[in-house]
C-alpha cells in the first residue's frame, strides 16, 4: 500500500473529472473526516486515514482490499475505474442519465442505452462525456459516456445508442472475482 | 558587262573567311567550343564595346567554322554531315563522385580467390510446362511448393512430410540470408568508424551476457558464477515512493496541486456557451430534459383528431 505519484493522481484525476468535474475537491476536502487515495496491487483505495493507518500492520501481499475500490490502472497507466466507485461519483455526479424501467434490466446485463429506453437527461449534456445512470426512481445503476448530445438524443430512431455502457451495478454479480 | 565591279562589291559586302589571331585559338570540337586566349584591347573596348564583342565573336566562330570544314564528312540522303571528334574539355559534376560501398564477406572472399561474376541469362526453360521460366523469383523455376507430387527420397522417413521439409528449409536458407545481410551491414559500420568488426561485435555479445545475467530476480547476485567470469555490477535507480503514513496535510497539499492542473485543463475544454448563457438567465441549477414530454403531446395531438 502507497499512496499514489504524481504521475499517477493525475491520470486518476482527470478520468474522475470526466464524471464529477470540479467535485474532485469534495472527496479530497471533506468535513467529517481526512480521507486519502492509496495503492495497493494497481487498484486505488479511497479509505479514511484511521483505517489506512490500521491497515499498515497488514503486509502487502496478505492485504486484499481497504475502503472502496474506484479503480484500477492497467499496466500501460492508464486508469479503469470500477462500478464500486458509483457510490462516490453518483453523489457528485455532473450529467445525469435517467433510464426507464423498461431499459433497467437490459442496462444491468452490460448493454448500451437505446434511445427508447432513455427516460430523461440532463440538459445540454455534451457527446462523448462520462455520465451517471439512474433509474427513474434516482437509483444510481451504474455510469457510461454519451454517444450523442442532448440535443442530438431528441431526433434519433428508438433503437439507436445514446450513451455507452461503461460499468453497471450487474458487475456485482457478473464480475465478482475481478471487483475484489 | 564587267563583273569585276559586282564582285568587288560583294566581296566588300561580307568580311573575309581567314581570320588572323596573334596567339593561335585552342578548339574543343567534340563540344563545339574554340577557346580565345588573345588579350582584350581595353581601350578599343571602350571606345565601342558591343561592336568590339561583336567582332572577336565573329572571328571566333569564323575559326571554329573553318575547322569544322576541315573534318572528314559523311554523306547521307539528309545531307552532308561532319564527323565530330571526342570532346576535349572537363566539365565538373554537380555532384561528388560516389563512394564504393563496403564489400560483403562474400565479395572480399572473391576477391582474394579471383572468383568473378559470370554473365548467365536469368531464364531457364522448364521441359514440364514447356516455356520459359525465371530461375528463382517470382513464379521461379526453382520454387517446389506448388509441385503436384513429391518423391520421397531413398532412406528417407516414409511418413516424413516432403512439403513441410521444403518449407523449412527454404525458411532457414531465408533466415540464414537475413542474418549474414545484418552481419555484413553491422561490419561496414564498424569499419566506417575506424573500428574492428570483430572487437565491436565482441563487446556487444560482453554487454549482451551481462545484461541478461543480471535480468534474473535477484540481479545476478545469487546466481552461480563461473571461474573468471566478470562480476555483475548493475546498478539501478530504485524507485521511490511516499511513505503510506505520511503527513496527512502535506499529502492533501500535493494533491490539490494536481488537481487544480487537472481542472485547469477542465475548464479550458468545457465552457459550454449555451449553457452558460441559460445558466445566467434561468438562475442556476442543470436543467433536465425529459425525453417522452414531446411525444406525449403529439400523441394526446392524434387523438383529438
Amino acid at each position: 500500500m502507497r499512496p499514489l505519484t504524481e504521475e499517477e493522481t493525475k491520470i486518476f484525476f482527470e478520468k474522475l473529472a470526466k464524471y464529477i468535474g470540479r467535485n474532485i475537491v469534495h472527496l479530497i476536502d471533506r468535513p467529517d473526516e481526512p480521507y486519502c487515495f492509496r495503492l495497493q496491487r494497481d487498484r486505488v483505495f479511497y479509505v479514511s486515514e484511521a483505517i489506512m493507518k490500521r491497515a499498515t500492520s497488514v503486509s502487502r501481499d496478505n492485504l486484499l482490499t481497504l475502503g472502496v475500490c474506484f479503480g484500477k490502472f492497467t499496466k500501460t497507466l492508464k486508469f479503469k475505474l470500477h462500478i464500486t466507485a458509483l457510490e462516490h461519483l453518483a453523489q457528485y455526479a455532473k450529467y445525469k442519465v435517467w433510464v426507464k424501467p423498461t431499459g433497467e434490466m437490459p442496462f444491468l446485463y452490460g448493454n448500451h442505452i437505446l434511445k427508447a429506453h432513455l427516460g430523461r437527461i440532463t440538459e445540454d449534456t455534451p457527446e462523448h462525456q462520462g455520465v451517471i445512470i439512474y433509474s427513474m426512481g434516482d437509483v444510481p445503476l451504474g455510469f457510461g459516456v454519451t454517444a450523442r448530445s442532448t440535443q442530438d438524443c431528441r431526433k434519433l430512431d428508438p433503437t439507436t445508442i445514446c450513451v455507452f455502457h461503461q460499468a453497471d451495478v450487474g458487475e456485482y454479480l457478473r464480475d465478482e472475482e475481478h471487483l475484489t | 558587262m564587267d563583273v569585276t565591279e559586282q564582285l568587288q562589291a560583294l566581296k566588300l559586302k561580307y568580311k573575309s573567311v581567314e581570320v588572323e589571331k596573334l596567339i593561335p585559338v585552342d578548339f574543343d570540337l567534340g563540344n563545339l567550343v574554340a577557346y580565345d586566349t588573345n588579350s582584350v584591347d581595353v581601350e578599343e573596348l571602350r571606345k565601342n564595346g558591343d561592336r568590339y564583342l561583336h567582332d572577336i565573336a565573329r572571328e571566333g566562330t569564323q575559326l571554329l567554322l573553318n575547322q569544322i570544314f576541315a573534318l572528314p564528312t559523311e554523306s547521307s540522303p539528309e545531307g552532308v554531315y561532319a564527323k565530330l571528334p571526342a570532346g576535349t574539355t572537363v566539365v565538373p559534376r554537380a555532384k561528388p563522385i560516389p563512394k564504393d560501398k563496403p564489400l560483403t564477406r562474400w565479395e572480399k572472399f572473391a576477391k582474394v580467390k579471383g572468383i568473378q561474376k559470370k554473365k548467365t541469362s536469368r531464364k531457364t526453360y522448364d521441359e514440364s510446362v514447356q516455356e520459359y521460366k525465371p530461375k528463382w523469383g517470382y513464379q521461379g523455376a526453382n520454387n517446389t511448393a506448388d509441385d503436384w507430387i513429391k518423391e520421397v527420397p531413398d532412406r528417407a522417413d516414409p511418413m516424413e512430410d516432403q512439403y513441410e521439409k521444403a518449407r523449412e528449409e527454404k525458411t532457414a536458407r531465408v533466415t540464414k540470408n537475413k542474418t549474414q545481410e545484418r552481419r555484413n551491414l553491422q561490419e561496414a559500420a564498424a569499419t566506417a568508424a575506424g573500428q574492428n568488426p570483430r572487437d565491436v561485435r565482441k563487446a556487444e555479445v560482453r554487454k549482451k551476457i551481462l545484461e541478461s545475467k543480471g535480468a534474473t530476480a535477484s540481479m545476478g547476485r545469487f546466481d552461480k558464477q563461473l571461474k573468471n567470469e566478470d562480476a555483475v555490477k548493475v546498478k539501478r535507480t530504485k524507485r521511490k515512493f511516499e511513505s503510506a503514513t505520511q503527513d496527512g496535510a502535506a499529502e492533501k497539499e500535493g494533491v490539490m496541486n494536481v488537481v487544480k492542473k487537472v481542472l485547469k485543463g477542465e475548464d479550458g475544454k468545457l465552457i459550454n456557451m449555451t449553457t452558460a448563457v441559460k445558466h445566467v438567465h434561468q438562475k442556476g441549477g442543470m436543467k433536465v430534459v425529459d425525453m417522452d414530454e414531446g411525444k406525449k403531446k403529439k400523441q394526446k395531438g392524434r387523438s383529438k383528431k
